[in-house]
Protein backbone atom coordinates (compact mmCIF):
# COMPACT_ATOMS: atom_id res chain seq x y z
CA UNK A 1 0.00 0.00 0.00
CA UNK A 2 2.73 2.33 0.98
CA UNK A 3 4.80 2.78 -2.06
CA UNK A 4 1.80 3.28 -4.38
CA UNK A 5 0.41 5.53 -1.51
CA UNK A 6 3.90 8.10 -2.45
CA UNK A 7 3.56 7.19 -5.88
CA UNK A 8 -0.23 9.02 -5.40
CA UNK A 9 1.58 11.74 -3.73
CA UNK A 10 3.96 12.20 -6.39
CA UNK A 11 1.05 12.43 -9.00
CA UNK A 12 -1.31 14.90 -7.21
CA UNK A 13 1.08 17.97 -7.57
CA UNK A 14 1.64 16.75 -11.43
CA UNK A 15 -2.39 16.28 -12.04
CA UNK A 16 -2.61 19.81 -10.21
CA UNK A 17 -0.10 21.52 -13.04
CA UNK A 18 -2.66 19.00 -15.53
CA UNK A 19 -5.62 20.73 -15.00
CA UNK A 20 -4.07 24.36 -15.20
CA UNK A 21 -3.72 23.36 -18.74
CA UNK A 22 -7.25 23.32 -19.84
CA UNK A 23 -9.42 26.48 -20.66
CA UNK A 24 -8.45 28.49 -17.69
CA UNK A 25 -8.89 32.21 -16.66
CA UNK A 26 -11.63 34.83 -18.58
CA UNK A 27 -12.40 34.48 -22.21
CA UNK A 28 -12.68 37.05 -23.96
CA UNK A 29 -13.46 37.88 -27.95
CA UNK A 30 -10.88 39.02 -30.53
CA UNK A 31 -11.95 40.26 -33.84
CA UNK A 32 -10.03 40.52 -36.95
CA UNK A 33 -10.55 44.09 -36.90
CA UNK A 34 -9.80 45.16 -33.05
CA UNK A 35 -7.24 44.93 -30.59
CA UNK A 36 -8.22 43.72 -27.31
CA UNK A 37 -6.11 44.85 -24.31
CA UNK A 38 -6.95 44.13 -20.49
CA UNK A 39 -4.64 45.35 -18.20
CA UNK A 40 -4.11 45.56 -13.83
CA UNK A 41 -2.68 47.97 -11.43
CA UNK A 42 0.04 45.82 -9.77
CA UNK A 43 2.29 47.03 -7.21
CA UNK A 44 5.96 46.64 -7.62
CA UNK A 45 8.01 43.45 -6.69
CA UNK A 46 4.97 41.10 -8.01
CA UNK A 47 5.49 38.01 -10.02
CA UNK A 48 2.72 38.11 -12.74
CA UNK A 49 2.17 35.16 -14.84
CA UNK A 50 0.01 34.92 -17.95
CA UNK A 51 -1.10 31.74 -19.94
CA UNK A 52 -3.11 32.29 -23.34
CA UNK A 53 -4.47 30.04 -26.00
CA UNK A 54 -7.22 30.36 -28.46
CA UNK A 55 -9.80 28.64 -27.02
CA UNK A 56 -12.51 28.62 -29.69
CA UNK A 57 -12.25 30.20 -32.90
CA UNK A 58 -14.84 29.69 -35.95
CA UNK A 59 -12.34 28.89 -38.50
CA UNK A 60 -8.80 27.18 -38.51
CA UNK A 61 -5.10 28.50 -39.03
CA UNK A 62 -5.82 31.56 -37.01
CA UNK A 63 -2.82 33.00 -34.65
CA UNK A 64 -2.74 35.77 -32.26
CA UNK A 65 -0.18 38.33 -31.49
CA UNK A 66 0.40 39.44 -27.66
CA UNK A 67 2.13 42.01 -26.29
CA UNK A 68 2.78 42.90 -22.79
CA UNK A 69 3.83 46.65 -21.77
CA UNK A 70 4.55 47.97 -18.84
CA UNK A 71 3.44 50.93 -17.33
CA UNK A 72 5.86 53.73 -18.43
CA UNK A 73 5.21 51.30 -22.36
CA UNK A 74 8.43 49.11 -22.22
CA UNK A 75 7.10 46.25 -23.71
CA UNK A 76 8.02 42.83 -21.71
CA UNK A 77 6.62 40.40 -24.25
CA UNK A 78 5.70 40.24 -27.67
CA UNK A 79 5.09 36.91 -29.43
CA UNK A 80 3.71 37.23 -33.09
CA UNK A 81 1.69 34.87 -34.67
CA UNK A 82 1.00 32.25 -32.38
CA UNK A 83 -2.01 29.70 -31.25
CA UNK A 84 -1.23 29.95 -27.30
CA UNK A 85 1.71 31.21 -25.15
CA UNK A 86 3.28 32.34 -21.99
CA UNK A 87 4.48 34.58 -20.41
CA UNK A 88 6.17 35.72 -16.74
CA UNK A 89 7.68 38.87 -15.45
CA UNK A 90 7.94 40.38 -11.88
CA UNK A 91 6.82 44.28 -11.66
CA UNK A 92 9.62 46.50 -11.60
CA UNK A 93 7.34 49.51 -10.75
CA UNK A 94 3.62 50.09 -9.85
CA UNK A 95 1.30 50.95 -12.45
CA UNK A 96 -0.59 49.68 -15.57
CA UNK A 97 0.39 46.81 -16.90
CA UNK A 98 -1.47 46.23 -19.90
CA UNK A 99 -1.59 42.57 -22.75
CA UNK A 100 -3.01 43.62 -26.08
CA UNK A 101 -4.12 40.65 -28.54
CA UNK A 102 -4.76 41.06 -32.08
CA UNK A 103 -5.55 39.01 -34.88
CA UNK A 104 -2.52 39.88 -37.65
CA UNK A 105 -3.55 38.64 -41.58
CA UNK A 106 -7.29 37.49 -40.98
CA UNK A 107 -10.06 37.92 -43.36
CA UNK A 108 -12.45 40.26 -42.06
CA UNK A 109 -15.02 39.32 -39.91
CA UNK A 110 -13.61 36.42 -38.23
CA UNK A 111 -13.91 35.83 -34.57
CA UNK A 112 -11.93 34.44 -32.30
CA UNK A 113 -12.43 33.49 -28.51
CA UNK A 114 -9.41 33.72 -26.43
CA UNK A 115 -8.53 32.50 -22.98
CA UNK A 116 -6.48 34.53 -21.11
CA UNK A 117 -5.28 32.96 -17.89
CA UNK A 118 -3.61 35.95 -15.75
CA UNK A 119 -2.69 35.29 -12.34
CA UNK A 120 -0.32 37.82 -9.90
CA UNK A 121 1.17 37.33 -6.48
CA UNK A 122 0.03 34.19 -4.39
CA UNK A 123 -1.37 31.83 -7.39
CA UNK A 124 1.55 32.87 -9.83
CA UNK A 125 3.51 30.63 -7.52
CA UNK A 126 4.92 27.63 -8.81
CA UNK A 127 3.22 25.33 -6.62
CA UNK A 128 4.28 22.15 -8.19
CA UNK A 129 8.06 22.99 -7.51
CA UNK A 130 7.62 24.43 -3.90
CA UNK A 131 5.65 21.00 -2.89
CA UNK A 132 8.72 19.04 -4.44
CA UNK A 133 10.88 21.12 -2.39
CA UNK A 134 9.65 20.94 0.89
CA UNK A 135 8.17 17.31 0.34
CA UNK A 136 4.73 18.31 1.23
CA UNK A 137 1.59 16.61 -0.32
CA UNK A 138 -2.26 17.14 -0.68
CA UNK A 139 -3.82 18.75 2.97
CA UNK A 140 -0.23 20.27 3.84
CA UNK A 141 0.21 21.98 0.13
CA UNK A 142 -3.59 23.17 0.50
CA UNK A 143 -3.06 24.46 3.99
CA UNK A 144 0.15 26.46 2.97
CA UNK A 145 -1.63 28.13 0.05
CA UNK A 146 -4.07 29.66 2.37
CA UNK A 147 -1.59 30.35 4.37
CA UNK A 148 0.36 32.52 1.93
CA UNK A 149 -3.30 33.65 0.75
CA UNK A 150 -3.47 35.24 4.17
CA UNK A 151 -0.42 36.86 3.96
CA UNK A 152 -1.17 38.91 0.95
CA UNK A 153 -5.10 39.61 1.81
CA UNK A 154 -3.19 41.44 5.05
CA UNK A 155 -0.95 43.41 2.41
CA UNK A 156 -3.61 44.50 0.60
CA UNK A 157 -5.56 45.46 3.56
CA UNK A 158 -2.75 47.50 4.92
CA UNK A 159 -2.21 48.97 1.26
CA UNK A 160 -5.47 49.94 1.52
CA UNK A 161 -5.72 51.58 4.65
CA UNK A 162 -2.46 53.82 3.33
CA UNK A 163 -4.15 54.94 0.47
CA UNK A 164 -7.29 55.67 2.65
CA UNK A 165 -5.77 57.64 4.82
CA UNK A 166 -3.54 60.00 2.01
CA UNK A 167 -7.20 60.18 0.78
CA UNK A 168 -8.85 61.51 4.00
CA UNK A 169 -5.66 64.07 4.27
CA UNK A 170 -6.71 64.90 0.73
CA UNK A 171 -10.21 66.13 1.46
CA UNK A 172 -9.23 67.53 4.46
CA UNK A 173 -7.02 69.76 2.29
CA UNK A 174 -10.21 70.59 0.10
CA UNK A 175 -12.24 71.36 3.07
CA UNK A 176 -10.24 73.84 4.40
CA UNK A 177 -9.37 75.42 0.64
CA UNK A 178 -12.77 75.77 0.09
CA UNK A 179 -13.55 78.07 3.49
CA UNK A 180 -10.07 80.04 2.54
CA UNK A 181 -10.86 80.55 -1.35
CA UNK A 182 -14.51 81.69 -0.74
CA UNK A 183 -13.35 84.09 2.13
CA UNK A 184 -10.82 85.30 -0.47
CA UNK A 185 -13.11 85.33 -3.37
CA UNK A 186 -15.59 87.32 -1.53
CA UNK A 187 -12.52 89.72 -0.32
CA UNK A 188 -11.56 89.95 -4.09
CA UNK A 189 -15.36 91.16 -4.49
CA UNK A 190 -15.43 93.71 -2.31
CA UNK A 191 -12.13 95.37 -3.06
CA UNK A 192 -12.84 95.59 -6.49
CA UNK A 193 -16.68 97.40 -5.61
CA UNK A 194 -15.16 99.32 -3.13
CA UNK A 195 -12.23 100.73 -5.87
CA UNK A 196 -15.29 101.25 -8.73
CA UNK A 197 -17.24 103.02 -6.25
CA UNK A 198 -14.04 105.35 -5.44
CA UNK A 199 -13.04 105.99 -8.89
CA UNK A 200 -15.85 106.77 -10.58
CA UNK A 201 -16.44 109.18 -7.66
CA UNK A 202 -13.24 111.16 -8.56
CA UNK A 203 -13.84 110.75 -11.79
CA UNK A 204 -17.09 112.44 -11.85
CA UNK A 205 -15.75 115.07 -9.75
CA UNK A 206 -12.96 115.80 -11.71
CA UNK A 207 -15.70 115.96 -14.33
CA UNK A 208 -17.36 118.71 -11.99
CA UNK A 209 -20.77 116.10 -12.58
CA UNK A 210 -20.62 115.63 -8.77
CA UNK B 1 -8.82 -1.80 -9.33
CA UNK B 2 -7.72 -0.11 -6.28
CA UNK B 3 -5.04 1.83 -7.09
CA UNK B 4 -7.02 3.39 -10.14
CA UNK B 5 -9.72 4.23 -7.51
CA UNK B 6 -7.13 5.76 -5.37
CA UNK B 7 -5.70 8.17 -8.50
CA UNK B 8 -9.69 9.00 -9.20
CA UNK B 9 -10.01 9.66 -5.79
CA UNK B 10 -6.93 11.92 -5.77
CA UNK B 11 -7.57 13.27 -8.83
CA UNK B 12 -10.99 14.45 -7.73
CA UNK B 13 -9.64 16.07 -4.56
CA UNK B 14 -7.12 18.00 -6.81
CA UNK B 15 -9.90 19.35 -8.84
CA UNK B 16 -11.96 20.18 -6.05
CA UNK B 17 -9.80 22.02 -4.67
CA UNK B 18 -6.96 23.27 -7.10
CA UNK B 19 -9.36 24.39 -9.58
CA UNK B 20 -9.34 28.10 -7.99
CA UNK B 21 -10.52 30.55 -10.78
CA UNK B 22 -10.37 34.29 -10.37
CA UNK B 23 -9.67 36.68 -12.91
CA UNK B 24 -9.32 40.49 -11.92
CA UNK B 25 -9.27 42.59 -14.96
CA UNK B 26 -9.42 46.39 -16.32
CA UNK B 27 -10.33 46.66 -20.46
CA UNK B 28 -12.44 49.58 -22.29
CA UNK B 29 -15.96 49.20 -22.68
CA UNK B 30 -17.09 50.70 -25.89
CA UNK B 31 -20.38 49.58 -26.45
CA UNK B 32 -20.65 46.41 -25.23
CA UNK B 33 -18.17 44.06 -24.46
CA UNK B 34 -18.36 40.28 -23.26
CA UNK B 35 -16.45 37.98 -21.44
CA UNK B 36 -16.40 34.52 -20.87
CA UNK B 37 -16.21 31.86 -17.82
CA UNK B 38 -16.03 27.96 -17.63
CA UNK B 39 -18.16 26.84 -14.99
CA UNK B 40 -16.90 23.15 -13.89
CA UNK B 41 -19.87 22.01 -12.18
CA UNK B 42 -23.41 22.08 -11.61
CA UNK B 43 -24.19 24.60 -8.91
CA UNK B 44 -21.12 26.42 -8.74
CA UNK B 45 -21.42 29.31 -6.66
CA UNK B 46 -20.19 32.27 -9.16
CA UNK B 47 -19.68 35.51 -7.80
CA UNK B 48 -17.80 38.84 -8.82
CA UNK B 49 -17.86 42.57 -8.79
CA UNK B 50 -17.46 45.95 -11.21
CA UNK B 51 -16.06 49.49 -11.09
CA UNK B 52 -16.76 51.61 -13.24
CA UNK B 53 -12.93 53.74 -13.00
CA UNK B 54 -14.19 57.76 -14.74
CA UNK B 55 -11.50 59.29 -14.47
CA UNK B 56 -12.86 62.31 -16.84
CA UNK B 57 -16.35 62.77 -15.29
CA UNK B 58 -17.90 66.69 -15.93
CA UNK B 59 -21.38 65.80 -15.30
CA UNK B 60 -22.32 62.60 -13.15
CA UNK B 61 -25.32 62.37 -15.29
CA UNK B 62 -23.50 61.41 -18.59
CA UNK B 63 -22.09 58.65 -17.24
CA UNK B 64 -24.80 56.33 -15.99
CA UNK B 65 -22.65 53.10 -15.39
CA UNK B 66 -22.52 49.94 -16.89
CA UNK B 67 -25.15 47.40 -17.34
CA UNK B 68 -24.58 43.62 -17.06
CA UNK B 69 -26.55 41.00 -17.92
CA UNK B 70 -25.03 37.11 -17.66
CA UNK B 71 -26.42 34.44 -19.84
CA UNK B 72 -25.98 30.58 -19.23
CA UNK B 73 -24.60 28.12 -21.85
CA UNK B 74 -28.00 27.57 -23.09
CA UNK B 75 -28.71 31.60 -23.43
CA UNK B 76 -30.71 31.34 -20.88
CA UNK B 77 -30.76 35.03 -18.78
CA UNK B 78 -28.82 33.96 -15.59
CA UNK B 79 -28.48 37.43 -14.12
CA UNK B 80 -28.71 41.07 -14.84
CA UNK B 81 -28.43 44.15 -13.37
CA UNK B 82 -29.61 48.29 -14.17
CA UNK B 83 -26.67 50.54 -14.90
CA UNK B 84 -24.81 51.25 -11.99
CA UNK B 85 -21.14 52.49 -11.36
CA UNK B 86 -20.30 49.86 -9.10
CA UNK B 87 -21.80 46.32 -7.79
CA UNK B 88 -21.20 42.74 -6.66
CA UNK B 89 -22.85 40.42 -7.90
CA UNK B 90 -23.67 36.35 -7.30
CA UNK B 91 -25.41 33.53 -8.60
CA UNK B 92 -25.34 29.81 -8.19
CA UNK B 93 -24.89 28.52 -11.83
CA UNK B 94 -27.50 25.81 -12.61
CA UNK B 95 -25.51 24.15 -15.53
CA UNK B 96 -22.02 23.69 -15.70
CA UNK B 97 -20.57 25.36 -19.34
CA UNK B 98 -19.72 28.47 -20.94
CA UNK B 99 -20.91 31.43 -18.95
CA UNK B 100 -21.15 34.82 -21.01
CA UNK B 101 -20.75 38.11 -18.89
CA UNK B 102 -21.76 41.10 -20.91
CA UNK B 103 -20.88 45.01 -20.13
CA UNK B 104 -22.95 47.34 -22.03
CA UNK B 105 -22.24 50.73 -21.90
CA UNK B 106 -25.48 53.08 -22.48
CA UNK B 107 -23.41 56.09 -23.00
CA UNK B 108 -21.65 57.86 -25.72
CA UNK B 109 -18.22 58.10 -24.02
CA UNK B 110 -15.90 54.56 -23.81
CA UNK B 111 -15.83 54.15 -19.89
CA UNK B 112 -13.09 51.46 -17.99
CA UNK B 113 -14.32 49.00 -16.50
CA UNK B 114 -12.47 46.78 -13.37
CA UNK B 115 -14.44 43.98 -13.39
CA UNK B 116 -13.61 40.61 -10.86
CA UNK B 117 -15.00 37.15 -11.39
CA UNK B 118 -14.58 33.66 -9.51
CA UNK B 119 -15.98 30.56 -9.55
CA UNK B 120 -16.07 28.79 -6.50
CA UNK B 121 -16.52 25.12 -5.92
CA UNK B 122 -16.85 23.40 -2.77
CA UNK B 123 -17.02 19.45 -2.88
CA UNK B 124 -20.56 18.05 -2.00
CA UNK B 125 -22.22 15.68 0.24
CA UNK B 126 -22.27 13.20 -3.02
CA UNK B 127 -19.20 13.78 -4.04
CA UNK B 128 -18.10 12.88 -0.04
CA UNK B 129 -19.99 9.62 -0.43
CA UNK B 130 -18.86 8.57 -4.01
CA UNK B 131 -15.45 8.80 -3.16
CA UNK B 132 -13.82 7.35 -0.43
CA UNK B 133 -10.15 9.26 -0.21
CA UNK B 134 -12.63 12.51 0.17
CA UNK B 135 -12.58 13.08 3.78
CA UNK B 136 -14.92 16.07 5.63
CA UNK B 137 -11.39 17.55 6.36
CA UNK B 138 -11.42 18.41 2.72
CA UNK B 139 -14.69 19.96 2.20
CA UNK B 140 -13.67 21.95 5.24
CA UNK B 141 -10.43 23.26 4.04
CA UNK B 142 -12.47 23.90 0.03
CA UNK B 143 -14.69 26.20 2.37
CA UNK B 144 -12.05 27.89 4.25
CA UNK B 145 -9.98 28.58 0.71
CA UNK B 146 -13.38 29.69 -1.02
CA UNK B 147 -14.02 32.15 2.34
CA UNK B 148 -10.25 33.71 2.01
CA UNK B 149 -11.27 34.16 -2.12
CA UNK B 150 -13.98 35.87 -0.80
CA UNK B 151 -12.24 38.27 1.28
CA UNK B 152 -10.11 38.86 -1.17
CA UNK B 153 -12.80 39.61 -3.76
CA UNK B 154 -14.14 42.47 -1.05
CA UNK B 155 -10.56 44.10 -0.68
CA UNK B 156 -10.14 44.26 -4.36
CA UNK B 157 -13.87 46.09 -4.90
CA UNK B 158 -12.70 48.21 -2.26
CA UNK B 159 -9.42 49.18 -3.41
CA UNK B 160 -11.08 49.46 -7.16
CA UNK B 161 -13.83 52.03 -5.71
CA UNK B 162 -11.20 53.87 -3.46
CA UNK B 163 -9.58 54.40 -7.09
CA UNK B 164 -12.37 55.63 -8.14
CA UNK B 165 -12.94 58.08 -5.40
CA UNK B 166 -9.66 59.43 -5.33
CA UNK B 167 -9.82 60.12 -8.61
CA UNK B 168 -13.21 61.95 -8.17
CA UNK B 169 -11.32 64.20 -5.10
CA UNK B 170 -8.20 64.72 -7.00
CA UNK B 171 -10.57 66.42 -9.53
CA UNK B 172 -12.31 68.18 -6.92
CA UNK B 173 -9.15 69.73 -6.33
CA UNK B 174 -8.05 70.53 -9.42
CA UNK B 175 -11.14 72.24 -9.94
CA UNK B 176 -11.40 74.37 -6.63
CA UNK B 177 -8.05 75.86 -7.56
CA UNK B 178 -9.18 76.52 -11.54
CA UNK B 179 -12.73 77.73 -11.12
CA UNK B 180 -11.87 80.11 -8.30
CA UNK B 181 -8.17 81.94 -10.05
CA UNK B 182 -11.05 81.73 -13.26
CA UNK B 183 -13.54 83.73 -11.35
CA UNK B 184 -11.16 86.30 -9.18
CA UNK B 185 -9.44 87.04 -13.11
CA UNK B 186 -13.17 87.46 -14.83
CA UNK B 187 -14.28 89.68 -11.89
CA UNK B 188 -11.26 91.41 -11.81
CA UNK B 189 -11.39 91.99 -15.46
CA UNK B 190 -15.65 92.46 -15.54
CA UNK B 191 -14.95 95.26 -13.24
CA UNK B 192 -12.47 96.73 -14.83
CA UNK B 193 -14.31 96.71 -17.86
CA UNK B 194 -17.54 98.31 -15.86
CA UNK B 195 -15.63 101.10 -15.03
CA UNK B 196 -13.66 102.06 -18.26
CA UNK B 197 -17.03 101.94 -20.25
CA UNK B 198 -18.49 104.01 -17.60
CA UNK B 199 -15.61 106.33 -18.38
CA UNK B 200 -16.13 106.37 -22.12
CA UNK B 201 -19.70 107.22 -21.76
CA UNK B 202 -19.37 110.37 -19.48
CA UNK B 203 -16.13 111.50 -21.58
CA UNK B 204 -18.36 112.08 -24.81
CA UNK B 205 -19.71 115.63 -23.76
CA UNK B 206 -22.98 115.40 -25.97
CA UNK B 207 -24.90 117.27 -23.20
CA UNK B 208 -25.66 118.02 -19.69
CA UNK B 209 -28.90 116.76 -19.79
CA UNK B 210 -28.07 113.55 -21.83
CA UNK B 211 -26.67 111.83 -19.12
Amino acid sequence: MDPKLSLCAILLPLLCLQTWHRVDGVQFEVSSSTTKCVSEEIQRDVVVVGDYKIAFTSSDNLSVTAKVTSPYGNQLYHQENVQSGQFAFTSKESGNYMACFWLPNAPPNVNVNLALDWKTGVSAKDWASIAKKDKLEGMELELRKLEDAVESVHHELLYLRDREAEMRDLNELTNSRVAWFGIMSLLVCLAVAGWQLWHLKTFFEKKKLL
Amino acid sequence: MRIWALLLGIAATALSVCLRTADGLTMTVHKVECVYEEVEYDGDMVYGNFVVQDYEIFWGSDHPGIELVVTGPQGNKVHSSTSKEAEKFEFRAPRRGLYKFCFHNPALAPEDLTFYIHVGHIPGIQDLAQDENLKPVNVKIAQLAEALEAVSAEIRYMQNRDKRHRSTNESTQRRLIAYTVAESVMLLGASIGQVYLIQQLFSKRIGYNRV
